[in-house]
């Protein structure tokens, strides 16, 4: 164990009333010249302290990795929404705070190994606690902060499930959604619910236990359907390994490097990629929230300009989302700095990627920087990073002749220059990390070689311990050979993997995984429609973006009866999930099931796009006024 | 200088116009979220347009119990006193 004192730098105030976290309400805004004059003693943290050498995820436990971070200078910026730097919480600070803060967590009646269940908003509070469950040995499961207009019932929903599916002992929130979050608990059984200023009251006269080298980190909620969330369970053994790839292998960082994140810290990218391993690697992040990059998508770009920031990651959506929102600005921020722009959490878009970079040419950016990577919550986070320094590697295959042999074989340079309907691009996506061993199997099981696309599988130190109190999740995934079912597609290419899409129906909107089955059980719950009656799945347009269609089968053919239910299904699939749909009206029995009487997602797709599954044809007035004439008659 | 409710209706139906596929009609009880069939991006940019225009912030934990026009003028006036 490392000694290390708790000192403060005099520079750097982290003292602030835990309102300044949040969004300034009218009373207390601020342009952003006053916020920066008003803190003008506020000072980022620097990239690297002298003297200090830099030790690359090489620990044994997250606490083992604070403990020595807190020697440096380096720790966590947060800007506000509109770009000013709001709170410096260097890693010597956090670690205080966190030994701290365990201390008050275990006065509140915890009991060592007991699960709290935190919000995860971007702030040092959120941190806080994470790394003081750390010190306490209590498992920290973050939670979503995340909302859409009008969607505080699904948010209550879906985080009661999630507390539940780790058996939560007590739950922490910040005060703005504490009703929300009470609410919540109450549903889960949960009476321990405290927001930060409250356990921040309590006196900090707990033990401290810290989790050792053998035991678990924290629980990860997976990317899985909302209505049955799952926890993954991360051991200390998978983050530290994990993390020491990521900085070692995938990103070669150095003293040099200064990282930079809108992603949300609920989610494996930003928990992991952008908090716990630069935290491994005393490497400097600085932040800002994902609802503010969401409503500002430019500003991710100018403050990474300001703080000439060299690594940062992103769904291929975000780079998307912000080349369109640059406008004339790119020509006066720099982007030369930036060495790796990190792909992960959808599918690679060569074609956004094209176009982030031509219109931030001018800003000097390289696309070299590009990294696509693969990885998921059940693998901690990371399993393969392309090549650094080098160009997108981009295969152009046969579509009809994937889809006949399901072998990906190169398109011929006619078909790619005259007819670009007949290929589709894959990007590959890198070699597994060492230590770690990646196959492709077919449906038989058998390993598959090079261009031949089947479901890939994983195995090594990174992978989850388990899905949290969920057996038959858990036994579905791993083998008896301790191989885990990723559940994605995809092909070996020169020891590269390619992927090609999942082989569970799960649908990609905007880098968020949507799952059918939550919207189909929402839109059931419309008076008249019966389980069975809905099939919602994810249809790509040319480009590789899905489109949410849901099939519904309908009793009535009365244009009105019909528009009404039209209407009434987006606004269900738009509350319950936040996107928006194309709603098809079918006939009564026409969506397929399996032979155990499961909704076949996939066949009902294919004979949709076949045609096969069509809207149904709406009854002329005047036919409707003769039928029940022929009934009575007949 | 106060800002009327008829103002701010004015206003908000303006910045909406440009979601409004459907071409529906835009009203106090038109309910955001799902009357007009926008996706979840695209509501923060029009979120993004009202806080720019009355120069407020609008919290999340707000936003997610905002339904209505009508519920977004109320917020709008609450921001601005």
């Amino acid at each position: 164990m490392f000694y290390c004192p708790d000192r403060v730098c005099e520079h750097v105030i982290t003292e602030q009333k835990p309102a300044e976290f949040r969004y300034p309400g009218r009373g207390n805004k601020l342009t952003i010249m006053q916020v920066i004059q008003g803190n003008e003693q506020l000072r980022r943290t620097p990239r690297k302290t002298p003297g200090l050498n830099q030790i690359l995820g090489n620990f044994k436990t997250i606490t083992e990795a604070l403990d020595y971070a807190a020697w440096g200078d380096t720790g966590f910026n947060f800007y506000s929404p509109r770009g000013a730097l709001q709170t410096v919480m260097p890693y010597s600070q956090l670690r205080k705070k966190a030994r701290e803060t365990g201390r008050k967590l275990m006065n509140t009646g915890l009991e060592r190994g007991q699960r709290v269940s935190v919000v995860a908003e971007t702030g040092p509070e959120f941190m806080i606690v994470f790394f003081g469950c750390q010190y306490a040995g209590l498992v920290p499961c973050p939670l979503p902060y995340s909302m859409h207009i009008g969607g505080r019932e699904a948010y209550v929903n879906r985080v009661a499930g999630m507390m539940q599916a780790a058996d939560a002992s007590a739950v922490v929130t910040t005060a703005d959604i504490e009703s929300h979050i009470r609410e919540a608990a109450e549903i889960a059984g949960i009476s321990n619910v405290m927001t930060h200023e409250e356990l921040q009251s309590v006196a900090p006269d707990g033990d401290l236990k810290r989790f050792e080298a053998d035991e678990v980190a924290y629980i990860q909620y997976s990317s899985g359907s909302t209505s049955a969330p799952k926890g993954v369970l991360i051991s200390q053994k998978a983050i530290t390994s994990n993390a020491r790839a990521i900085l070692e292998h995938g990103l070669e960082i150095t003293s040099e490097d200064r990282a930079f994140s809108w992603l949300p810290l609920y989610h494996d990218m930003g928990l992991v990629g952008f908090c716990l391993a630069p935290m491994m690697g005393q490497t400097t992040v600085d932040y800002m929230a994902t609802p503010a990059f969401a409503r500002r998508p430019a500003l991710w770009l100018k403050l990474m300009s300001d703080n000439k920031s060299t690594v940062c990651f992103a769904p291929s959506f975000g780079f998307d989302l912000a080349s369109r929102r640059i406008n004339g600005s790119a020509a006066e921020i720099d982007l030369s700095s930036w060495r790796i722009a990190g792909i992960g959490g959808d599918m690679v878009r060569p074609d956004v990627l094209e176009e982030f970079t031509s219109r931030l040419a001018v800003a000097g950016f390289d696309p070299k920087a590009f990294l696509p990577s693969y990885g998921m919550a059940e693998t901690t986070l990371a399993i393969s990073f392309a090549r650094l320094d080098s160009e997108i590697k981009i295969d152009v295959v046969d579509k009809a002749r994937m889809k006949l042999s399901q072998c990906a074989v190169p398109a011929s340079d006619k078909d790619i220059t005259l007819h670009p309907e007949k290929v589709r691009k894959f990007v590959a996506c890198g070699k597994v990390l060492p230590g770690h061993e990646m196959i492709v199997r077919n449906d038989k099981g058998e390993v598959l070689g090079e261009r031949e696309i089947g479901k890939v599988f994983i195995k090594g130190p990174s992978l989850m311990s388990c899905y949290y109190l969920n057996d038959e999740a858990t036994s579905e995934v791993f083998g008896a050979d301790g191989f885990m079912d990723t559940g994605d597609m995809g092909y070996m290419l020169d020891g590269q993997i390619v992927l090609t899409g999942r082989a569970k129906d799960m649908i990609l909107h905007n880098g968020r995984n949507i799952w059918p089955q939550d919207i189909e059980w929402a839109v059931e719950q419309i008076e008249g429609l019966r389980s069975g009656d809905v099939a919602a799945f994810g249809v790509e347009d040319e480009n590789g973006e899905e489109h949410v269609t849901v099939l519904v089968q309908c009793r009535s053919r009365e244009p009105q009866v019909l528009e009404n239910l039209r209407h009434e299904v987006s606004q269900v699939v738009h509350r319950s999930s936040g996107v928006e749909c194309d709603v098809v009206l079918v006939p009564t029995r026409s969506l397929p099931f399996t032979s155990s009487g499961k909704l076949s997602r996939a066949g009902a797709k294919s004979r949709y796009l076949s045609g096969e599954i069509a809207e149904i044809a709406v009854a002329p007035a005047a036919v409707e006024v003769q039928v029940p004439q022929m009934a009575a008659v007949g | 200088m106060s800002v009327s409710r008829e103002d701010i209706l004015a206003k908000l139906v303006g910045l909406l116009q440009r979601f409004n596929t459907n071409n529906i009609d835009l009203t106090e009880t038109t309910d955001i979220s799902t009357d007009l069939n926008i996706d979840s991006v695209a509501v923060m940019d029009f979120v993004m347009e009202v806080e720019d225009e009355y120069d407020i912030d609008i919290p999340l934990n707000v936003l997610s119990e905002t339904h209505t026009i009508s519920d977004l003028i109320g917020v709008v006036e609450g921001q601005l006193k």
